[in-house]
């Protein structure tokens, strides 16, 4: 005590402070980037090799439409509208992209009008103008891209397709390249059209980006990265851009200086790379049989989100027996979820929403507790499918069961075969490449009775999911709405919705009410959502440098090394 | 595969032959099929191969009494959600994560001997049923080839001239394609729609497919011999001699020619087999074969190559299972050659 | 001399008409449905459809079509409808590769074979060429692709001693680029040493009770000399001939499967992916090829054996 003690609490005191400093200032960011990452401060630089197992289709925003090109590509290619990048909740709400302002929509929900941000410049330096959005939207019309038909519904639209020239005009479309201003004229309302503006499709490119697949030369963006190299089949390499503007906390840039994707087209190769270090990141999740090495010996960087994806079971009802709806009661009755859930190696969530989580109108409790047809994580009810199938009088009912040679999707579609043989039907599955199979379903003259579907969102928009099973939308040749579902009520109360601009709270509820219809009416048998791992090398981060985005997935610019 | 090869009776030619043939029979009192069985039955390796075949036929036809008594389930019978008895503990078929159950032998009374697949079905059931397919292709497909092989073959040797030159032209087209490459080519065509021969259709997941497109794309390699030996045989004075009785041509062939290709044609049937069973196997591998989820030894291989990290005997087990049954096919094959001429040569002819 | 290969050209080009011809039909004309539905592919929409419809004239006589489709190949306008790469330039970049294996594998499968053979033949009737023999039929009798499968697991995966797949450009490292392809070479020969040694057994054994060796032998030359002088050189030509036509067949056949357990990249592997995706234009382009270069090696084989044998010419 007296003297001695406090000093000694002083110097305690002292030492105390100096580990309090030592430890807050570590992980200090030496970059210029702002935060806005998983938790901590993110180290920036360096360089990572990454894989996926098959090439992407398209490097090119007007013409991508799967997983391996949209993941790296939404980071190259910023729209007018996108998506916060912060880990939180509100990654699924829209914010300005390269607009200023949130589009200002007329009274009658047909007229969008937004304002270019100034002063912006592509990767490669040239000035961004508002005509470059007109430029970007010929290319997917004329192109005849999988995303053409988010556009048609802006006016004129339809009329620069059928005239066939690049360089005709979209009368729809208005740009001033002086003030930035452009105004887009629908034909009529289209709740979603925001969120289709948020498309990497949508994405302004320089306007002479020629009429061309430009896979091979991807055009320049706007966005924390951008592509240097692309040789089909091999490799691609990003790096990060050096004219990215400043966009707001909410579109961070990237922390890594270089990003090589390699296409690699085994897995168990990959999955091997990953855990030597070989490789930082494989797109696809490890394989079936190394996963469970994986979650037990690596889980300190691996991890699996639920994605928001539906896959389900179309009933056609238009060809007996699912025209009866006590028998799609009972298929719904019948099918074992968990089951099928481990034809996916773990990798899908059982439930019975048709909406997913994530999208606006998705039901927590029917998905999983209240399911109609039975606790989704439960065995099903076989005996009263069984019973109701024989009421119905279609025991022994010949079924062919349609599924494509994709994995899983061909063990599933056996498994459901099987399933609906113990339900007392005769069911054969019927494989077809995965390359045909979706538009040999959406043929009416295929009349295919039942079989496998799913959907991966577009953007988190109950419409994105409902036209699944909207009567609008059957056609007789490439339909998407296999079952041919027509209910009144349900199709009646989707154009309503589709009608309402903004996605309010009382919009999504009565979205959730449509969803809750659809199940219960057995429309559909939705059996899991989708999900997808995170799987990082030692050196990168896991802990602080790790998004998943609820739209587009990994978000390769949220990765750091240790 | 390579160009098959021919046999031809390169022994002494002409009446000396005849004469040595007569007198072999004076003194045995045996016919040239009753030599060639004993020479064979002095043959130990080609008859324990031949046994061999047998005894792996025999298998895969029994597979229903395997699935039936002893699995107690079908080639497709799923067992996701399954559990087993293994030694008192219940044990998943496949777990949550997916992974299926190994080899249990005779843990589990006989279920699951060699495991199962991710779907839960028994890999020892499909593996037999998956034999039966592979065999019954490789039967048909060698039935096919020898039939189209005789009707083209007497047709270009015996009639000569323009049929010749026609068949000959078209045998030649057939042949200039690498046969997995027409395999393939023929799979992914009529993969998707089928075939439709007037009022008949075929779809395109039929075993009919697979079957038709082997046994035409192996017609050249069997048509060209038969075709030179029916040249050499209609030279022949019984021949002569027929023809001076006033017997027509077809009557000709049935009763004069055909009689003597038998030996050419038993020998190349049983090659033809084998290599039918093969290409069969690299044709489902592909994707242009067997459709799943029809079982067969091609389609498991290719389903255990997925799984050869933590799984290498869904692998090893269905490919050991063609090796021997091709193996076996070859050795007995050869042996019967050896013992319907033991003087007969391997020669070459393009 | 030179009308025989006058003549044998025709007959080549002739040939090669009628593949393309065969070709054709086999992809368009023979199976059920409409082909333009089956190029679509995955890219099938009513306008993709109907653009590959007036592109290969599919609305038109079979002449036409037939035309349009040989044009498209020939002159590398031919694309994939499921990479919207040009097929011809996947098929150059995939050649290299291609070659690498066929011809490594080709003289390996020479080189061991002529061994086997040569001493199966001396040592005829005893044990170790009975034993030979069985080897040769077991080579025969394995899938190339399952052996390809446990050699690249075991010898590659496993034991670590041989890479696990994968291919190194020649310029880039040649060591490498051999060790990547040991392997795939050795998978390869298996197959044909098998078939090879036995034929060269036989012809072995022919040649050395031929009159002109039993003259060699009277003349006081040794058994070795006559061995390769005589027996050997006489027992190559119709070696030589099949080892044209069958180095046409692996390219053709073997390579495909090959490639695709070893992930060579190569003009089999491209053509065997394409087949998974059902692409029909890399196949229709990659089996007219094919089929192509396995005539021109009948052709040059024909002639060259010609050259060696004058019998043949008169025929």
């Amino acid at each position: 005590m007296g003297k001695l003690s406090r000093r000694t609490l002083a110097l305690f005191l002292a030492v105390l402070c100096m580990a309090v400093v030592a430890a807050c200032g570590d992980d200090d960011d030496d970059g210029g980037g702002g935060g806005g990452g998983g938790g901590g401060e993110a180290k920036t630089g360096g360089s990572i090799t990454i894989s996926q197992t098959s090439q992407p289709d398209f490097l090119d925003p007007a013409l991508m439409y799967t997983v391996n090109a949209i993941e790296p590509s939404w980071l190259v290619y910023t729209p007018l509208l996108t998506y916060p990048r912060t880990g939180t909740d509100r990654d699924s709400e829209l914010i300005p992209g390269l607009a200023e302002e949130m589009p200002t929509i007329s009274q009658d929900a047909l007229t969008y009008e937004l304002t270019l941000r100034k002063g912006m410049k592509y990767s490669d330096g040239s000035p961004v103008k508002a005509s470059d959005f007109e430029h970007s939207i010929k290319r997917v019309l004329n192109m005849e891209s999988g995303g053409s038909a988010f556009f048609l519904g802006i006016e004129g639209a339809q009329d620069y397709v059928d005239a066939g020239k690049p360089e005709g005009d979209i009368s729809g479309i208005e740009t001033n390249d002086q003030s930035g201003k452009i105004t887009i004229n629908l034909t009529e309302p289209d709740g979603s059209f925001s969120h289709v503006l948020s498309m990497w499709f949508a994405a302004p490119v320089p306007s002479d980006t020629p009429f061309r697949n430009m896979t091979e030369t991807p055009p320049p963006g706007v966005g924390p990265y951008m592509f240097t190299e692309s040789v089909p089949n091999r490799q691609f390499v990003m790096e990060k851009n050096p004219n990215f503007p400043d966009l707001g906390e909410d579109i961070p840039p990237g922390n890594v200086d270089k990003i090589t994707t390699l296409i690699i087209k085994n897995a168990q190769r990959q999955a091997q790379d990953v855990i030597s270090g070989e490789l930082d990141y494989m797109q696809d999740p490890p394989p079936a049989d190394i996963k469970p090495e994986v979650k037990a010996e690596y889980s300190d960087r691996y991890e699996e989100v639920t994605t928001a994806s539906t896959y389900y079971i179309f009933m056609n009802q238009r060809v007996p027996p699912f025209d009866k709806p006590e028998v799609r009661e009972a298929v719904n009755y019948g099918i074992d979820k968990p089951a099928l859930a481990r034809l996916f190696a773990g990798e899908l969530a059982p439930g019975c929403s048709f909406l997913p989580p994530g999208v606006p109108g998705f039901d927590e409790a029917m998905d999983i507790e209240e399911c109609p047809w039975g606790n989704p994580n439960e065995p099903p009810d076989l005996e009263r499918a069984r019973q109701m199938i024989e009421e119905a009088g279609e025991a022994g009912t010949q079924l062919t069961v349609y599924g494509n040679n994709d994995d899983p999707t061909d063990k599933v579609t056996a498994a459901i075969a099987d399933q609906l043989n113990k339900m007392g039907f005769e069911a054969e599955p019927k494989i077809l490449d995965g390359g045909v199979y979706f538009q040999t379903i959406g043929s009416a003259k295929e009349r295919a009775q039942i079989g496998f579907a799913n959907w991966f969102q577009d953007f988190p928009h109950p419409k994105n999911f409902m036209f699944l099973v909207d009567g609008a939308s059957i056609q007789p040749t490439l339909n998407q709405n296999f079952g041919n579902v027509d209910d009144p009520e349900i199709t009646k109360g989707i154009a309503e919705l589709n009608q309402e601009p903004e996605l309010t709270d009382e919009v999504a509820e009565r979205w959730r009410e449509l969803n809750v219809q659809l199940v219960e009416e057995a429309h559909i048998v939705p059996y899991g959502h989708r999900k997808l791992a995170t799987f990082l090398s030692e050196r990168m981060d896991f802990e602080n440098c790790r998004r998943f985005h609820p739209v587009y997935n990994n978000d390769y610019s949220s990765w750091c090394l240790k | 595969m390579a160009t098959e090869p021919v046999i031809e009776q390169t022994g002494l030619q002409g009446p000396a032959a005849w004469e040595e043939q007569a007198e072999r029979e004076q003194v045995h009192g045996l016919g040239p099929w009753r030599l060639g069985l004993r020479r064979l039955r002095r043959n130990k390796v080609a008859l324990a191969f031949g046994f061999l075949f047998v005894l792996l036929v025999a298998a895969c036809l029994a597979a229903p009494l395997w699935a039936d008594h002893v699995a107690k389930t079908g080639p497709d019978t799923n067992h996701l959600s399954d559990t087993i008895q293994v030694d008192g503990e219940t044990k998943n078929v496949v777990e949550l994560d997916g992974v299926p159950i190994g080899p249990q032998y005779f843990k589990a009374d006989g279920r699951f001997f060699l495991g199962a697949d991710r779907n839960g079905r028994d890999i020892m059931v499909r593996l037999l049923y998956g034999g039966r397919n592979s065999l019954l292709i490789g039967v048909s497909a060698a039935l096919i080839t020898t039939i189209l092989s005789i009707v083209l073959g007497l047709l270009a040797g015996y009639f000569r001239g323009g049929a010749d030159i026609v068949i000959r032209a078209l045998l030649d087209i057939i042949w200039s394609f690498p046969v997995i490459i027409l395999g393939v080519a023929l799979g992914v065509a009529l993969a998707l729609g089928g075939l439709s021969i007037g009022p008949i259709t075929i779809e395109g997941d039929s075993l009919l497919i697979t079957i038709g497109i082997i046994g035409l794309v192996y017609t050249p390699y069997m048509s060209r011999p038969i075709r030179g030996q029916v040249l050499a045989l209609r030279e022949k004075e019984f021949v002569e001699s027929a023809r001076a009785q006033g017997a027509g041509p077809v009557r000709i062939m049935f009763t004069e020619v055909l009689p003597n290709l038998a030996s050419t044609l038993l020998v190349f049937f049983t090659l033809l087999i084998a290599n039918a069973v093969l290409l069969e196997a690299a044709l489902s591998f592909l994707g242009a074969g067997v459709r799943p989820p029809t079982p067969s030894w091609g389609t498991m291989i290719d389903e255990g190559v997925d799984r050869i990290a933590t799984a290498p005997h869904l692998t090893i087990v269905p490919g050991l299972m063609l090796v021997l049954t091709v193996l076996s096919l070859n050795v007995f094959g050869d042996g019967v050659r050896d013992a319907l001429d033991p003087r007969a040569k391997v020669r070459i002819e393009h | 001399m030179g009308r025989f290969v006058v003549r044998r050209l025709i007959q080549m080009l002739l040939v090669m008409f009628a593949v393309s011809v065969l070709t054709f039909l086999i992809f368009n004309v023979i199976p059920n449905g409409d082909p333009e539905v089956r190029m679509a592919g995955r890219q099938a929409n009513e306008s993709t459809i109907a653009a590959i419809r007036e592109e290969w004239g599919f609305d038109e006589n079979l002449v036409v079509q037939y035309v349009t489709t040989m044009k498209k190949v020939f002159t590398g306008d031919l694309q994939s409808y499921y990479t919207q790469l040009p097929v011809g330039e996947e098929i150059l970049k995939g050649l290299p590769r291609t070659i690498s294996l066929a011809v490594g594998a080709a003289l390996l499968w020479m080189f061991v074979a002529i061994c086997l053979g040569l001493y199966s033949a001396v040592k005829a009737g005893r044990f170790a060429d009975r034993f030979l023999t069985i080897i040769a039929l077991v080579g025969i009798s394995m899938p190339v692709f399952w052996v390809g499968a446990l050699m690249s697991y075991y010898l590659g995966f496993k034991l670590g001693w041989f890479p696990n797949g994968g291919y190194v450009e020649l310029t880039e490292d040649p060591i490498d680029w051999a060790y990547h392809l040991i392997l795939p070479w050795t998978a390869l020969a298996i197959l044909f040493i098998g078939f090879y040694s036995r034929v060269l057994r036989s012809n072995v054994l022919d040649t050395i009770n031929e009159d002109y060796v039993r003259t060699a032998r009277a003349k006081g030359l040794g058994e070795r000399q006559i061995l390769i002088r005589h027996v050997l050189r006489n027992s190559m030509i119709p070696i030589v001939t099949l080892w044209g036509l069958d180095f046409g067949a692996v390219v053709g056949g073997g390579a495909i499967l090959t490639e695709t357990v070893f992930d060579l990249q190569g003009v089999g592997q491209y053509a065997a992916d394409a087949v998974g995706q059902l692409d029909v234009p890399p196949v229709l382009a990659t089996t007219i090829f094919l089929a192509f270069f396995v005539t021109l090696m009948n052709a040059v084989v024909d002639i060259l054996y010609a050259y060696l044998d004058p019998r043949i010419r008169l025929q």
